[in-house]
């Protein structure tokens, strides 16, 4: 007789998560043209971490952060590892829905729904909370209320100021004595230097790969980007390096046998708005089942993650602390800032960089910031002639018939305009 | 061509400008000694007050020519004046101000001087936004003096020791004939009073242009009246320093290199010549901007060095990782 087993509240959810988790790698893995082989990385790795619940860090101190403008540079450099809080479970989304107003962000929801189920396949240590929009800030109060440690790192709301850079570079200095202080590890100039260089030089494969995504037969899809951008919140930096390594090789192959990720019609589409987070990759996969092909992204959870970087005058480690911090602010187009001005100029750029079709703009319901910025952004764009699709959206796995129908009306039409222009 | 191209865009910057700013000291301030002389019009500080130099300062002759009395100032003896003018304005104007960058003894000078700093370790200074603003002014100022003070003298209304009295504070004055080993500069003129005050500013601001350039980096090109001056006629050179802003994230890669602290190579997206008073043209702004072709340097609307991402990447060694250290 088989032992009968009753499964516990924590086993359940994480059954659940899983569950989720592998319904949406399945459809990475199978429901298009086949990928590149060494994408078998990452698609092992979700299933690792997110299925198996399998911990990549025990060995480490970890620092969980609420968002990329924490600098991963100077938690390497302090020998933990950053662990990126942005969650996409809607499982989580829905535990989380009692912690904070219905209208609330979904990613906010889930991330603060994962503390609450206290479930992690690493655990941070420490959780870094940067004041970067309302709801992030108020939740990291939300998340210490339930006994864990929070560090609120001061963030400025406009950056084109002197004073916001200096503001800035004051809390990143803090920042560095507060958490070497807590990791009670001694920050030094050599160690800073190495990890700047090691984070830039994954940038640099970043970059390299998306460059090949300018050909007109673009080696890979856009939700394969999203899962090898997103496995950056959590992996070891090491084996991720490697990965994107071969990925790349693979991919400078495919180039120059001139194979294409897309069919030769796919419109083409910057895609922009709320971070698309593992496993809610909701909208870039319907993009790409109606036959369209995803070239860039002007999201925190993949280019905007990757795309400047830190650069030095000389390597003392208040300078590079300085300029690190400079990295993280300056260079940043997230809407929270007062302006939304670099963010449209840099999503014009791609379009005609990438020789875009169409932009597709998401918004998490109940994210503000990103739903107010869709007017400029969608002036900005009918002003330069790029067609846009608006699109709000949430977690839930329910809307994606009305959701497809217009997207489906979206992409017909840039195929169209395509065929008309030939 | 392409990858001609490529090797340009992916030099190492620092190490040229190392050699080539070494080449033109010694061509200037050595030049005597091979015979060299490129003439009394050149666009930099290439001291007079030095036997030996290879080309000297233009503010040297300008100075004595202001000075003389207005009617020869305005009469046919003045082609002369012009000639020296036209002489400097086409030494400048091919290549703009990157004679400050790469040509000017005292602004090398000061390179090095920030090079030993960094040798021991100790890290530069810079000014806030609101200092920097109002030392700006300073070469204006200086530049004034360059041109009014002479025109002062040829009129009557200052005495002569007023001739040359922006050399009587200059630093290159003290510091550049060392290098041959004249100290003769070392010393105060008592003979007026004004002399005697202007000689012992000069000794003041040479010791401030050795603390200074010291501590900040390029300290005494804020002030410098050379500079004031190229800005006039910048516009009309060929070499130009050129943005692209739809391509600039704003990241500010640039601004932090940029040892004249220019803001505006960074937040400025508008302009096209981004090329600005302070400028030394010295192109880190360029090799540091992780943007494809976001900032370049143009001769003739063709692009001669332009930023890009494999050019940054190599410079700063991320395109390689050194070792593992997991
Ligand atoms: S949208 Fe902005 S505040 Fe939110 S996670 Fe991304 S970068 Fe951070
Ligand atoms: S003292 Fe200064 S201004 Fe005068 S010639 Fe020498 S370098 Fe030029
Ligand atoms: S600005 Fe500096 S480099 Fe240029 S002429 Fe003046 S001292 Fe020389
Ligand atoms: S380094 Fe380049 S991208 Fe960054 S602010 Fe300067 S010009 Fe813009
Ligand atoms: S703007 Fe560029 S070229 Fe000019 S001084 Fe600054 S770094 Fe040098």
């Amino acid at each position: 007789m088989t032992e009968h087993k009753i499964e516990t509240p924590k086993e359940r959810l994480n059954r659940h998560k899983a569950m989720e988790a592998s319904a949406v790698l399945e459809k990475i893995k199978h429901d298009y043209k086949e990928p590149p082989r060494a994408m078998e990385y990452f698609y092992d790795l979700y299933e690792r971490v997110h299925c198996k619940h399998e911990s990549l860090h025990s060995d480490k101190a970890k620092v969980g952060t609420m968002c990329i403008q924490v600098p991963s540079e100077i938690i390497y450099a302090l020998d933990a590892v950053p662990l990126r809080l942005c969650n996409g479970f809607y499982t989580d989304d829905e535990i989380g829905s009692d912690f904070l107003p219905s209208k609330s962000c979904p990613l906010v929801k889930a991330t603060v729904g994962q503390f609450v189920s206290n479930n992690f396949s690493d655990k941070p240590d420490v959780i870094i909370s940067p004041t970067t929009c309302d709801q992030k800030a108020k939740s990291g109060a939300i998340i210490e209320s339930m006994g864990f440690s929070v560090y609120d790192m001061e963030f400025p709301r406009t950056k084109e100021s002197h004073e916001s850079r200096e503001y800035w570079r004051r809390s990143v200095r803090k920042f560095t004595k507060d958490l070497s202080e807590n990791l009670n590890t001694k920050l030094s100039k050599k160690k800073l230097k190495e990890s700047i260089q090691k984070i830039g030089y994954a940038q640099h494969l970043y970059h390299k790969l998306n460059i090949l995504r300018k050909n007109t037969a673009s080696p890979i899809l856009g939700k394969d980007m999203f899962l090898v951008t997103n496995a950056f919140f959590f992996d070891k930096i090491d084996s991720w390096i490697d990965a994107m390594k071969k990925l790349l090789e693979e991919c400078e192959e495919m180039v120059e046998a001139k194979v294409n990720a897309a069919s030769k019609m796919s419109p083409r589409i910057v895609y922009t708005g709320s971070p698309p987070i593992f496993p809610n990759l909701k909208i870039p996969l319907l993009i790409e089942l109606c036959d369209a092909i995803i070239v860039a992204d002007e999201t925190c959870s993949s280019n905007r993650m990757f795309n400047d970087m830190v650069s030095v005058d000389e390597w003392f480690i208040n300078d590079m602390i300085d300029s690190i911090a400079d990295r993280y602010l300056k260079g940043c187009t997230c809407p929270i800032f007062t302006k939304n001005d670099d963010r449209k100029r840099r999503i014009l750029d791609l379009v005609k960089d990438y020789k875009a079709d169409g932009v597709v703009y998401q918004a998490f319901a109940g994210c503000q910031v990103y739903e107010m910025e869709q007017r400029s952004v969608l002036e900005a764009m009918q002003k330069a002639g790029v067609p846009i699709l608006y699109i709000e959206s949430d977690y839930s796995p329910s809307q994606s018939g009305q959701l497809t129908t217009r997207i489906e009306a979206f992409v017909e039409s840039l195929k169209n305009r395509k065929r008309r222009q030939q | 061509m392409k990858k001609i191209k490529d090797f340009i865009n992916k030099a190492d910057i620092r190490r040229f400008r190392f050699w080539l700013q070494l080449f033109f000291f010694v061509l200037f301030i050595y030049g005597g000694y091979f015979a060299i002389n490129l003439g009394n019009s050149i666009p930099v500080f290439s001291c007079g007050y030095d036997k030996e130099v290879g080309g000297m300062c233009y503010f040297l002759p300008l100075q004595h020519q202001l000075a003389r009395p207005l009617d020869v100032l305005f009469s046919v003896a003045s082609i002369s004046v012009l000639i020296g003018f036209v002489t400097f304005l086409l030494w400048f104007i091919v290549f703009n101000k990157a004679w400050c960058g790469y040509a000017c003894p005292l602004g090398t000078m000061q390179d090095w001087l920030t090079g030993l700093r960094k040798k021991m370790g100790i890290r530069f200074s810079t000014y806030t936004q609101p200092q920097f603003d109002k030392l700006k002014k300073i070469k204006y100022l200086m530049l004034a003096l360059v041109i009014f003070a002479p025109i002062g003298v040829g009129m009557g209304i200052l005495g002569g020791e007023w001739r040359t009295a922006f050399c009587e504070i200059c630093p290159g004055r003290m510091i550049t004939p060392l290098f041959v080993g004249d100290v003769s500069q070392w010393s105060l003129d008592f003979s007026t009073k004004t002399a005697m005050i202007l000689t012992s500013l000069g000794l003041i601001f040479t010791g401030l242009f050795v603390v200074g350039s010291f501590i900040k980096k390029r300290f005494f090109c804020f002030f410098c009246p050379m500079s004031a001056m190229h800005y006039i006629f910048s516009d009309a050179a060929l070499l130009k320093l050129k943005k692209d802003g739809d391509k600039c994230t704003k990241c500010g890669d640039c601004y932090n290199v940029c040892d004249m602290q220019i803001k505006d190579i960074a937040d400025d997206v508008k302009s096209t010549n981004i090329l600005r008073d302070d400028c030394i043209f010295c192109m880190k702004c360029v090799a540091a901007c992780p943007e494809d072709d976001a900032l370049h340097v143009d001769i003739l609307n063709m692009k001669l060095f332009t930023s890009t991402k494999g050019g940054f990447a190599k410079r700063m060694e991320m395109d390689r990782l050194e070792k593992k250290n997991d």
